[in-house]
C-alpha cells in the first residue's frame, strides 16, 4: 500500500522536523498538559506503525498488541519491583520484541488482507490473555495507580515535567525512526513495497526484511505504550481492544502514511478531534467515521503527504521556469 | 450428559448458520471485488433494524420482513458501491477496507443518535414460538428455523454461483474481467448487483438474529471480527468453504463454551492461528486467495 | 501554572464549577448519560444556580467509556474548568482513573455510575476526596441473594461476565448464598459482551437450580434475559438479576423480566417527593422518568452543594469536612450518611421485583417495591472494609 512520498531526503534541510520540535516545545502551554503528552505518546504510537504500513506496506490491524500489552508490562514493573522508571519502559519494549518475533514468524509471509487478519486474530488472544489474569491486570478496572517513578533523578508529578521527559524520548525515537527510512535497510523496505517479486529476484532476503520492520514497528509502538501508562498513572484494555489498532491506522492516514512527520500531525488532529468532540457533540463516531471516509477518498496522501504533493509539484514547475 | 452435549451442538449450529450467512456474503465480496468489507456487520445490524422499525412504524411481520429488509439493504448497499467503493477499485484494496471501516463507524454512530445505544426487542414470530421435541431432546422452535432457513439460504447461494450460467459469468468474472468485458457483459454491474447480494444475505441473518439477541447498533460489531476469522479460517473467497466453515467453526466454539466457558470468546482466534499456521491459505483456500 | 495544587485557584474562582464525567455515547448512555447531566443541571437549579453569593456552572463530558479519555477529561475539568466537583463516572474503570486524578489533584469525586467496590474498599484507591453514592457489588448482591436464599431459593447458577465487576458480584453472591442455607450448584464465568447465552443456559437447566443469577450488566443481562424468555426457563425456576436499571426494563418490555428479582438504590416511583422529582426530569427529558443512576446523580450534586453552603467555601477539604459523616435525606437517598471510614454512602437498599406489563400502569413504573432493606443490613459492615480514611 503506497502513498505520500518521501519528502524529507537526506540531504535538505527538514523545516517541517525543525518546525514540528519547535511547536512540540510550545505546546504545554497553548494546550492543556495533559493532552499534550497524550499527544506525543500516540504521535511516537503512529510513528512506529508507520514504519511498517507506509515503508513496509505491510497493514498490520493488531498492532494494540504491542502499544498495549508493553503498557500492561512496563505498568506492572512499575507496581511490583522496585526498578528505575526507564528500565520498566525497557522491559515493556523488550516484551513488544519477543511478541513480535513470535508473531511474525507466524504471519510475515502472508500479504495484504491476511495478514492484517492475522495481526488483528493473534492481538484479540493478547486481549483475552489481560482479561484471563485479572490479578496481574486488573481485568476491566484496568492497572490502575501506578507511579510515574523518577527520570534520571527528576521527578515527574509535574504534568508539564512529565510531558518535556516524555517528549526528549519521543523526539529521540522518531530521529531514530528517520535515520532507519533512510539507511540502506529502510531503502531495501521501500523497494519491498514497491515491487516484492523485483525484491526477491534482486537477491534480498524479503521475508527477513519485513521480519525486521515488524520488530522494529513494535519495539517503538511498545516503548509509547510503556509511556502511556506512566504519564498516565494506569492502563485499561481498551487499550489492546482492535479499536486500538483501528485508531492508530486512521492516525496515520489522516496525517499521511510514508511521511516521516505525517502520522505525527495525524495523532495530533485525532487526539484534539476526540477532545472536543467530547464536549461538543453528541455524535463522535458520525464526525471521525465522515472524516475517515474523505481522508480515503479524496486526501490519500494524508495531511502532510498532500502539502508536500502540492510544494513539490509546486517547485517542479518552478524548476521548469528557471 | 448425551442430551446436554447435543444441546450445545444445536446452540453451535445455530451461531454456526449466523457466520455462516455473514461470512458467505464476505467470500461473495471478497471474490468479485477483492475487497474486505467491513461494513458487513453494520449491514447485519441494519437488516435487524429494518425488520424492528417496519414492524413498529408498519405493521410488517416478521416473514415480509424476511424478504423486504435484505432488498430494502441491498439498496443502501448499491448506493454505497456506486457512491463511494468504485472510486477506490484501481487502487489497493487496503484502502476500500479502511474506506469500510469508516462507513461502519458513521453508521453505527448515526444508528444510536436515533434509536439509542440499548436497543429494542423484536419479538419471536407467532408460529416459532415455545419448544420442540426433536426425540432425544427439547429445544426452542425458533433456533431450529434458524438453522433450517441458514441452511437453504446457503445452499441456494452456493447452487445459483456453482450450476447456473449467471454464476458461470460470476466466476469468469472473478479470474479474468478482461475477458469477461470482451463478451460483451458488464462487469461493473455485476460486481455492483454482487455487492448488493452480499449485503443482502447480512440483512437476512440480521432480521433472523433479531428475535434473539437485542436490536441494537453495536449488534454488528460482536460479530463481525469472529466472522473475518471464520472466512480467513475457511480461505478467502471461497464459497463452499465459508458455509462448512461457519458451521464447524460454530459447533466448535459452542463445545469449547460448554467445557471451558471463558474461552469461548477466544477459541475462534485460536482456531485461525492454528489454521494459518498449518495452512495458510484456510482450509478451502487455492494459492491464489493468499494474494 | 497548572498542577498539583488546584484547589485554592478554584475556591478563588468567581463561580463554582460541577463537571459530569459520564458515558453519553457509549454502552451505558441509556441508563446515565445526558440524563444524569440533566438531573445535574436540575439539582442545580433547585438550588437556587447560585452557592456562596456565586453562580453555579456544570460542564459535561464524554468519556464514551474510555477510561483513558475519561482520565484526561478530568485533568481537564480541574485544571481548565476548574471545577470543585467531579460526579458520574459510568462504569467502574472510568471511576478508578478519575480516582487517581481525585486524589492526586484534591478535588471532591463523586461516583454514581461505577459499582466496583475497589472504589472505596481497596487501600490503593481509596482516599478522603472519593465518595461512593448509590450502590456496589456488595450491596446489590447481598440485597438479592440474601433475600431469594432465605426465601426457599437454595440452589443457585450463575451465570458472571467474566470480568472484575462481574466476579465481584459473584463472588458476593456466592457468599450471601452459602450464609443463608444454600448452595451455588454451578457459576460460568463468561466472557463480556457474550450475546448468545444458550450454551450457559442449557447448562443451568440441567443442573435444575431454584434460581438462576445474573452476575452481569447491561447488554449482557438484556441477551441472557431475552434468551431465559425464549428457552422458556422462567416455568420452572426464579431469575435473580444483580443489576438492573429502568433502562433495561424499558428495552427489552416488562415481561421479559417480570418476576425476577433485583436490588435497586432509589426508585423515582417510591414516594410523593420521587415523583414530583421524575415528573419535572420528564418534562426536559424527552418524557423519560429518570432511571435510579441519573437519580443518584441529582441527589449528589444537590448534597454536594448543601456541603459547600455549610462550609462556606469550595475548598476540597472544608467540602469534604462538611460531607463526612453528614446524615442525608432527600428525594433519592433515605436514612442515608456518608461512612467516615470509607467515604461511602449508607442508606436504605429496596430489594423490588419487575411487575408484569399487564401490571405496570404508568411507563417506567416496572417495579414493585417488595422491602427495604435499611443501609447498615445492605452495605459491607464497617468491621470487613479495608479501607480506614478515618
Amino acid at each position: 500500500m503506497r502513498a505520500g512520498g518521501d519528502q524529507v531526503s537526506s540531504g535538505k534541510f527538514d523545516y517541517l522536523g525543525l518546525a514540528l520540535l519547535v511547536l512540540g516545545l510550545a505546546l504545554p502551554w497553548l494546550l492543556y498538559p495533559v493532552l499534550a503528552t497524550n499527544i506525543v505518546v500516540w504521535a511516537l504510537f503512529a510513528v512506529g506503525f508507520n514504519l511498517l504500513l507506509g515503508y513496509t506496506g505491510l497493514l498490520s490491524f493488531g498492532h494494540a498488541m504491542f502499544f498495549g500489552g508493553a503498557s500492561y508490562i512496563t505498568g506492572i514493573v512499575m507496581l511490583h519491583t522496585h526498578l528505575p522508571m526507564p528500565a520498566a519502559l525497557l522491559t515493556g519494549v523488550a516484551f513488544s520484541i519477543g511478541l513480535a518475533y513470535l508473531v511474525g514468524v507466524l504471519s510475515i509471509r502472508t500479504q495484504g488482507i491476511y495478514f492484517a487478519m492475522i495481526t488483528l486474530a493473534i492481538a484479540q488472544v493478547i486481549y483475552f490473555a489481560v482479561t484471563v489474569f485479572i490479578g496481574w491486570t486488573g481485568g476491566e478496572n484496568g492497572l490502575q495507580a501506578v507511579p510515574r517513578g523518577t527520570f534520571f533523578g527528576l521527578p515527574l508529578e509535574n504534568d508539564r515535567v512529565m510531558y518535556y521527559a516524555w517528549l526528549v524520548i519521543a523526539v529521540i525515537a522518531v530521529a531514530f525512526v528517520k535515520r532507519v527510512i533512510h539507511s540502506p535497510f529502510g531503502q531495501v523496505l521501500k523497494a519491498i513495497r514497491e515491487n516484492e517479486q523485483r525484491a526477491r529476484s534482486l537477491g534480498y532476503n524479503v521475508d527477513h526484511y519485513k521480519l525486521m520492520a515488524f520488530i522494529l514497528s513494535a519495539a517503538v509502538s511498545g516503548l509509547a505504550g510503556g509511556m502511556l501508562v506512566v504519564h498516565q498513572h494506569f492502563t485499561v484494555m481498551d487499550n489492546v481492544d482492535w479499536q486500538t489498532s483501528g485508531e492508530v491506522v486512521m492516525m496515520t492516514l489522516l496525517g499521511g502514511m510514508g511521511t516521516v512527520y505525517g502520522p505525527i500531525i495525524g495523532a495530533a488532529f485525532y487526539l484534539l478531534l476526540s477532545d472536543r468532540l467530547a464536549v461538543l457533540v453528541n455524535a463522535p463516531g458520525v464526525v471521525i467515521g465522515l472524516i475517515f471516509i474523505l481522508t480515503v477518498l479524496l486526501f490519500r496522501r494524508g495531511i502532510v503527504g498532500e502539502i508536500m504533493g502540492r510544494l513539490d509539484a509546486r517547485r517542479a514547475r518552478g524548476g521548469q521556469e528557471a | 450428559m448425551l442430551e446436554s452435549l447435543g444441546g450445545q451442538i444445536f446452540n453451535g449450529l445455530v451461531s454456526g448458520a449466523f457466520y455462516a450467512m455473514l461470512s458467505l456474503g464476505l467470500a461473495i465480496i471478497f471474490g468479485l471485488l477483492r475487497i474486505v468489507n467491513f461494513a458487513h456487520g453494520t449491514m447485519y445490524m441494519l437488516g435487524a433494524f429494518v425488520a424492528y422499525v417496519g414492524a413498529q412504524s408498519l405493521g410488517l411481520n416478521f416473514w415480509v420482513a424476511l424478504i423486504a429488509s435484505p432488498i430494502v439493504v441491498a439498496i443502501v448497499g448499491i448506493i454505497l458501491e456506486r457512491l463511494l467503493l468504485c472510486r477506490l477499485y484501481k487502487l489497493d484494496v487496503l484502502y476500500n477496507l479502511l474506506l469500510t471501516f469508516g462507513i461502519t463507524l458513521f453508521i453505527e454512530d448515526a444508528m444510536r443518535l436515533k434509536f439509542g445505544m440499548q436497543g429494542s426487542p423484536y419479538v419471536i414470530p407467532g408460529k416459532l414460538e415455545g419448544v420442540v421435541n426433536l426425540g432425544f431432546m427439547i429445544y426452542p422452535t425458533y433456533r431450529v428455523f434458524v438453522i433450517v432457513a441458514s441452511l437453504i439460504v446457503c445452499i441456494a447461494t452456493w447452487l445459483l454461483i456453482e450450476k447456473t450460467s449467471l454464476g458461470a459469468t460470476l466466476r469468469a468474472a472473478t479470474e479474468n474481467p478482461g475477458l469477461v468485458r470482451a463478451f460483451g457483459i458488464n462487469v461493473p454491474a455485476l460486481i455492483t448487483g454482487v455487492f448488493g447480494f452480499g449485503c443482502a444475505l447480512a440483512a437476512f441473518a440480521g432480521v433472523l438474529a433479531a428475535p434473539v439477541n437485542n436490536v441494537a447498533p453495536l449488534m454488528g460489531d460482536d460479530i463481525i471480527i469472529p466472522t473475518f476469522a471464520v472466512v480467513v479460517i475457511g480461505g478467502m473467497g471461497s464459497i463452499l468453504g465459508s458455509i462448512v466453515t461457519g458451521f464447524v467453526v460454530g459447533v466448535v466454539v459452542a463445545l469449547g463454551a460448554f467445557f471451558y466457558p471463558p474461552i469461548s470468546g477466544t477459541l475462534i482466534y485460536i482456531l485461525m492461528a492454528f489454521v494459518l499456521l498449518v495452512k495458510p491459505t484456510g482450509l478451502f483456500g487455492s494459492v491464489e486467495g493468499s494474494r | 501554572m497548572a498542577g498539583p495544587i488546584a484547589p485554592a485557584q478554584a475556591a478563588g474562582n468567581d463561580q463554582v464549577v460541577i463537571a459530569n464525567v459520564g458515558d453519553e455515547s457509549g454502552v451505558y448512555s441509556s441508563l446515565d448519560g445526558l440524563g444524569a447531566v440533566v438531573a445535574d443541571q436540575m439539582a442545580i437549579d433547585d438550588f437556587g444556580g447560585k452557592v456562596l453569593g456565586k453562580p453555579i456552572k456544570l460542564v459535561h463530558y464524554d468519556h464514551r467509556n474510555d477510561a483513558g479519555l475519561a482520565n484526561q477529561e478530568t485533568n481537564e475539568a480541574i485544571d481548565r474548568d476548574h471545577a470543585t466537583l467531579l460526579v458520574d463516572y459510568t462504569n467502574s474503570a472510568t471511576a478508578l482513573s478519575g480516582e487517581n486524578v481525585a486524589k492526586q489533584k484534591h478535588i471532591v469525586q463523586i461516583v454514581t455510575g461505577g459499582g466496583s467496590d475497589a472504589i472505596t474498599n481497596d487501600p490503593k484507591y481509596c482516599n478522603k476526596y472519593t465518595f461512593h453514592y448509590g450502590y456496589d457489588v456488595y450491596a446489590l448482591a447481598h440485597g438479592t441473594a440474601a433475600t431469594m436464599t432465605k426465601e426457599g431459593g437454595k440452589k443457585w447458577y450463575l451465570i458472571t461476565a467474566n470480568y472484575a465487576f462481574g466476579q465481584a458480584l459473584a463472588k458476593d453472591t456466592v457468599a450471601a448464598v452459602e450464609a443463608n442455607g444454600g448452595s451455588v450448584l454451578g457459576n460460568d464465568f463468561v466472557p463480556l459482551g457474550t450475546s448468545d447465552f444458550s450454551s450457559y443456559l442449557l447448562k443451568a437447566q440441567a443442573a435444575k437450580p431454584d434460581v438462576i443469577g445474573l452476575a452481569n450488566a447491561g447488554n449482557d443481562t438484556v441477551n441472557a434475559m431475552k434468551q431465559i424468555n425464549e428457552f422458556g426457563l422462567k416455568k420452572a425456576l426464579k431469575v435473580g438479576v444483580m443489576l438492573l436499571f429502568e433502562s433495561d426494563v424499558h428495552a427489552l418490555g416488562p415481561d421479559y423480566w417480570a418476576g425476577s428479582t433485583v436490588t435497586i438504590g432509589g426508585y423515582w416511583d417510591l414516594d410523593a417527593k420521587s415523583r414530583a422529582f421524575a415528573e419535572r426530569f420528564a418534562k426536559k427529558f424527552h418524557g423519560n422518568m429518570p432511571t435510579w443512576s441519573e437519580f443518584a446523580n441529582y441527589s449528589a450534586v444537590l448534597q454536594y452543594l448543601e456541603a459547600v453552603k455549610r462550609a462556606g467555601s469550595a475548598d476540597s477539604d472544608a467540602v469534604v469536612k462538611q460531607l463526612v459523616g453528614h446524615k442525608i435525606n432527600d428525594a433519592f437517598v433515605h436514612n442515608g450518611y456518608i461512612r467516615p471510614q470509607d467515604n461511602l454512602l449508607i442508606h436504605d437498599m429496596y430489594l423490588a421485583e419487575v411487575l408484569p406489563a399487564s401490571q405496570v400502569k404508568q411507563p417506567w413504573a416496572y417495579f414493585k417495591i417488595l422491602k427495604t432493606i435499611p443501609g447498615e443490613e445492605a452495605f459491607r459492615p464497617a468491621s470487613e472494609v479495608k479501607c480506614h480514611l478515618q
